[in-house]
């Protein structure tokens, strides 16, 4: 009686192992658990997009702790389990407008409203993901999967979740982190190629004060935007429509509790679900794949010709430009729309040369043109290859 | 009187609104996209027995109940057979189909429609809102049909009819098994090149508009804002320039943003640049205006 139930213990003790993450393992889990301590590091450490890396990095380490497949509802990708209901958000594309939403509560258009002529280098910094399309090609990717992964030069996390979502879902789990990784590490990447771009005498330009926008034009601004740019791109409403309306909620001022609820907690719920969910999509089973290094070496391309784009396209701006009218072409790396960190970039490498030139201000203009030309760029690709 | 019309009409155009948007995924949207007249050899109903029938497909991308709406044979009796309310599956998703058998044995259940086809004639079916006067589609099938052969849409939804040797009931009539989208792109743009220069100059002509338009705001509003200040009388304001010093507008500016988010009470302060001394004066001192709690 006594040996049964000690074998009995002893039994189940050696299932209980096999239910243990310990037994489960590999070490592709060890190496995304890895991964995540890496982002939770450099965000707590260095403050890289901490609102992004925390809530990735930890999503990370519940996405690769190991489990046994028992049907207990535990994973992301189980059907019906809490994760996945959260997931839901991600996969049927519906976190990142409302993420547009707060955005667009939050944006002040005003830089680019008083010199809208820098809404033009937000145009050329997109040819960073039509740059990373093409290699993606080469590199023998299918064409919708080349243009989720070309999307992540418009260093846009919720455009680059959106689309992937749409145009290649197999591979969104890699393409958002690449996506947050380098809009975090933007103070890493940009700097360099905006020194080795530009002449001495280029980073010293002085750019004229913005004048004052009155509020009709802030006003104004996004329903001519959203009219215009979606009448042109249907496909980018979703994240247009979204962007633009929270902007009218701002500048209206007639809603500001609406504002405010969008560009606060309704941002910040999204963006916790968003960050946590999308961490946690990258169990190591379906994450650690040569496709996704190649992603991530497609995403740092991405980003290194968007920064060089937006840059080189001033340079040959200001060859039409009157002097007096010049434009700093430390600003071009903001065309690429990672709001507002690659502004503040502009205004940290320009403050290096000569620190009474305050860029930012005029760097914040091609920053939102940014967001509205990946926007728009996002738009053609899903209406193309969708 | 006033508060109340404006809430009125706010519920209205509410209202409104919601109608316009139930109308876009309504049944309108349905079509006749196959029939099968003369089923000799060819699917069977759930009690086995083979009919002719005919497929409605949803071509909206909401989901559309047909519960409530008619199918007829006849153009003078349009509410002939009702499509009972209350059946699950009469809800149609987007893009997809439902099959209803033409054997005159409405008992049978919901997709049993209470008339038949004649294999011999002409015949007519059509699809009416669930008001029995809306034409939503109708087809007139052509007398001669033969034995296994459907006659339905080429494409879903679409308008050109042709017979199928291999017929698809419930399901699409051109079957799809690559992206033609996707597969074009291989085909003729193997290097990316032609996509580039696509997108590339819609976003450059989206954002050019924009610039273009707001070049033109800007000027009307400098013009305003020129005509507000003559109007008002001020004197030696000049556009663009300005003597006041960055900290001067600096403190203006954040005077004003205190005021308008209105997070303190007010109180009286003066906000200032100049840098504030206070020498050291026992009358002033908290040490000697405070008073100690007297000892038990």
């Amino acid at each position: 009686m006594q040996e049964s139930f000690l074998s009995f213990l002893g039994e189940n003790l050696q299932l209980f192992l096999t239910y243990t993450g310990v037994y489960n393992a590999t070490p592709g889990h060890f190496v995304m658990i890895a991964v995540g301590l890496i982002f939770i590091f450099l965000a707590i450490k260095y403050e890289f997009e901490p609102m992004l890396l925390i809530p990735i990095g930890f999503g990370i380490l519940i996405g690769n702790i190991p489990f046994k497949d028992a049907g207990l509802q535990v994973g992301l990708y189980e059907q019906g389990s809490v994760l996945n209901i959260l997931y839901q958000g991600v996969t049927s594309g519906w976190y990142p407008p409302l993420i547009f939403l707060g955005i667009g509560a939050m944006t002040d258009f005003s830089a680019l409203i008083s010199n809208p002529k820098l809404m033009l280098i937000g145009a050329a910094a997109q040819f960073g993901i039509f740059g990373a399309y093409v290699i993606a090609l080469q590199m023998g990717f299918e064409p919708n999967q080349a243009g989720a992964i070309g999307i992540i030069g418009g260093a846009d996390g919720p455009t680059a979740i959106f689309l992937s979502s749409k145009l290649a879902p197999e591979l969104m789990g890699a393409i958002a982190i690449s996506a947050y990784s380098y809009m975090a590490l933007v103070p890493i990447l940009q700097p360099p190629f905006m020194r080795l771009l530009t002449t001495s005498k280029e980073r010293l330009i002085r750019m004229k004060p913005p004048r004052v926008v009155s509020s009709t034009e802030k006003i104004i601004f996004p329903i001519i935007g959203l009219l215009l740019t979606c009448f042109l791109v249907p496909s980018g409403l979703p994240l247009l429509g979204m962007l633009f309306f929270g902007n009218l909620l701002k500048e209206s001022g007639v809603t500001r509790r609406l504002a405010e609820t969008a560009r606060g907690p309704l941002i910040d719920t999204i963006t916790i679900l968003l960050g946590i969910t999308v961490g946690a999509s990258t169990q190591a089973t379906q994450f650690l794949t040569w496709n996704s290094v190649k992603i991530f070496g497609l995403g740092a391309l991405s980003f290194i010709i968007a920064t060089c784009a937006g840059v080189m396209f001033v340079k040959f701006f200001n060859l039409f430009l009157r002097k007096g009218n010049k434009i700093n072409p430390l600003i071009g790396n903001a065309g690429v729309s990672a709001v507002p960190d690659s502004a503040r970039i502009s205004q940290t490498v320009g403050a290096q040369y000569d620190p009474s030139n305050y860029l930012l201000m005029h760097a914040m203009g091609p920053n939102v043109a940014g967001v509205i030309g990946s926007a728009v760029a996002a738009g053609i690709l899903l209406g193309f290859l969708g | 009187m006033y508060k109340m019309i404006r809430k009125n009409t706010g519920l209205l155009l509410l209202t409104l609104l919601l109608a316009t948007g139930a109308q876009a995924q309504r049944v309108t949207s349905m079509r006749i996209n196959e029939v099968l007249v003369i089923n000799e050899d060819n699917f069977v109903d759930d009690y086995g027995k083979r009919n002719g029938w005919v497929e409605l497909y949803n071509t909206s991308a909401g989901t559309v109940n047909v519960g409530g709406c008619f199918l007829t044979d006849d153009r003078n009796n349009p509410k002939k057979y009702p499509i009972p309310k209350g059946d699950v599956l009469t809800r149609i998703s987007p893009r997809q189909h439902v099959l209803f058998w033409v054997d005159g044995i409405a008992s049978h259940g919901t997709f049993h429609v209470n008339f038949t086809f004649d294999p011999d004639k002409e015949n007519y079916v059509a699809f009416y809102d669930s008001d029995g006067k809306t034409l939503v589609d109708e087809l007139v099938i052509p007398a001669g049909q033969k034995a296994d052969i459907s006659y339905g849409r080429k494409k879903d939804g679409e308008n050109e009819w042709v017979y199928f040797t291999k017929v698809t009931p419930s399901t699409n009539n051109l079957t799809l098994d690559t992206n033609e989208k996707i597969d074009n792109f291989k085909l003729n743009d193997s290097r990316g090149i032609g996509m580039t220069i696509t997108a590339m100059s819609v976003v450059f002509l989206g954002l050019f508009v924009l610039y273009y338009i707001f070049k033109q705001v800007a000027r009307l509003a400098i013009a305003a804002g020129k005509a507000r200040a003559q109007k008002a009388g001020v004197a030696g304001m000049h556009e663009g320039s300005s003597d006041i010093s960055g900290e001067v507008l600096a403190a203006i500016s954040t005077a004003l943003y205190e005021l308008n988010e209105d997070v303190h009470d007010i109180e009286r302060t003066v906000l200032t640049i100049q840098k504030v001394k206070r020498n050291y004066s026992p009358w002033s001192s908290k040490i000697y205006s405070l008073r100690e709690n007297p000892r038990k």
